[in-house]
């Protein structure tokens, strides 16, 4: 699109190899166990991708989320004091779910078990006949869920007192995910998948392009590669803690055909007027531990969360983030092409990653391979497993409260 | 132009297309997309493409909030195109097998149909 032609240079094995270079095992990729030790150890204790803050634009207004790898529902909601606050959509009386609707607006809500009423700071307001408990409402409350906001993004962490702020959790990222169109968005379009396949093997599909030229043989095609990058290897790969990113080559020699022009030309042109003719020159791909990516780019805006629902199943959430509604007809055009292309390369995607995981859970091999170019799926491994061997560790020695 | 007229003047040829193509939300006109033959998105793409720039100019000469019942059906066709255009520009004799991975991925919501 608008990328500076430059030669491309491939990373050194060499890069990489700080790494491992072991082969794989696949425990991981099917175990029920592993899952569940996943569930303690990093979805309910890590920061996670949930919503965006256009889902909540005036007090009053509030999200149902379901949660499945921590088991939870969530109730977000922004209070008559404009303050954004989360809570398990539980309520305290006999645990019921709480709220049915996945959105809407109130300012109270109401159990239909036994109409046990709670407010926009999840307080007990009021419970019929309450006299009759041995109870003091105070004690009553919803159970809170830490929440944070960066760039727009919504994130929860189920830890009630997170060790890490959400801003330390993201590092120098939040920074640069400040600059993105998900930071200033008002409204978004998706679309959304299930699949039966574990969800780092889902996640590990979208951080290498090894596989671009064989399953995106048309739909990326010659977007991203070409005669002097053949697999469309990308151009830089940098490890941040647990969160890692990646630079895509982009083909300069690229022609996109007459119609996709008409769209591609608006979607550029809206790029330029937003202010994001800088960002327009690079094209970043990052993955944000455990489960969410976003791609830099103002063309295609969206982010893609892989959340877990049992071992070998997985829901992707894909959003294109726009600012303001359609402001016009060929807007309008633009934007139904952007999310319908980037659903084509998803779509083949969806197909192999299932092959992958009957192939895995079939038992026939107790190993797979990452080469240098599929380092990022290395380094996610790497940082999965030692977080949940961290918290082997703790249970150990019993120093968890958790 | 009144409300009986079925697109807006100008765009009479394309008439043909309303029925299968004039959809209302981007859910329904990408589920068409998958249930249609690459021949049938080659019809619509050959006939509609030439007209596109023209329709989008038409349009964009008004307020989306204030469309009549004609301009809504010439939007829906130019989005429509928006996703045959893939079929035809992009995946070719691919689309047929493509179509099939693509049912999974349920367009949950969309600009297109939000309040203007």
């Amino acid at each position: 699109m608008n990328v500076e032609a430059t030669k491309f240079r491939p990373i050194s094995n060499e890069r990489v190899a700080v790494l491992g270079t072991q082969p794989i095992r696949i425990g991981p990729y099917h175990d029920p166990e592993y899952f569940a030790l996943e569930r303690e150890a990093i979805f309910k204790r890590a920061w996670l991708h949930i919503g965006h803050v256009s889902e909540l634009p005036e007090p009053g207004s509030f999200i149902v989320r379901k949660m499945e790898a921590a088991r939870a529902s969530i109730l977000i909601v922004r209070g008559k004091d404009s303050v954004i606050r989360a809570f398990y959509n539980v309520c305290t009386h006999r645990g019921t779910e709480l709220v049915a609707q996945s959105d809407g607006l109130a300012s109270t809500f109401s159990c239909r078990y036994h109409m046990w009423t709670f407010n926009d700071r999840g307080e007990l307001r009021g419970a019929p006949d309450f006299e009759r408990f041995f109870l003091d409402k105070a004690d009553c409350g919803l159970s809170k869920v830490a929440v944070g906001v960066s760039a727009g993004l919504i994130f929860i962490n189920l830890t009630p007192e997170p060790e890490q702020t959400l801003s330390d959790f993201l590092g120098p990222l939040e920074t640069q995910l400040e600059q993105l169109p998900c930071a200033t968005a008002t409204t978004f379009a998706e679309y959304v998948y299930e699949i039966d396949a574990n969800w780092k093997l889902v996640y590990d599909n979208f951080q290498e392009n090894y596989h671009l030229r064989f399953i995106h043989p048309r739909s990326v095609g010659t977007t991203a590669t070409g005669p002097e990058n053949p697999f469309g290897y990308a151009t830089r790969f940098d490890f941040i803690g647990l969160h890692r990113k990646q630079a895509l080559w982009m083909n300069p020699e690229h022609q996109p055909g007459p119609v996709q022009v008409s769209a591609l030309d608006r979607l550029v042109s809206d790029a330029m007027s937003g202010g994001y003719g800088e960002l327009m020159a690079s094209s970043e791909y990052f993955a944000i531990f455990p489960n969410f990516f976003m791609l830099n780019s103002p063309i295609l805006p969206f982010s893609h969360t892989v959340f877990p629902i049992a071992p070998e199943k997985s829901r992707g959430v894909i959003r294109f983030y726009w600012r303001g509604e359609d402001d016009s007809a060929t807007q309008r055009f633009a934007r139904e092409y952007a999310v319908a292309a980037t659903r084509d390369v998803h779509a083949e995607d969806r197909g192999v990653i299932e092959a992958g995981q009957r192939g895995i859970s079939s038992g026939a091999i107790q190993h797979i391979h990452f080469q240098a170019q599929e380092a990022l799926c290395r380094h996610f491994i790497n940082s999965v497993d030692a977080t949940v061997q961290a918290y082997k560790a703790e249970k150990a020695l019993g120093v968890s409260g958790a | 132009m009144t409300d009986a007229a079925v697109l807006p003047t100008g765009f009479q040829p394309l008439e043909v297309f309303v029925d299968t193509w004039a959809l209302v939300t981007s859910f329904e006109r990408s589920r068409r997309r998958e249930t249609s033959s690459l021949a049938q998105m080659r019809h619509f793409y050959d006939a509609f493409s030439p007209y596109l720039k023209d329709a989008l100019a038409y349009l964009d000469g008004k307020r989306l909030a204030e469309f009549a019942p004609a301009d809504e059906r010439l939007m829906a066709l130019c989005l429509s195109l928006a996703h045959v255009t893939l079929a035809v520009e992009v995946q070719g004799e691919a689309e047929a097998q493509n179509a099939l991975l693509r049912h999974e991925m349920r367009i949950t919501r969309s600009t297109a149909e939000r309040a203007t």
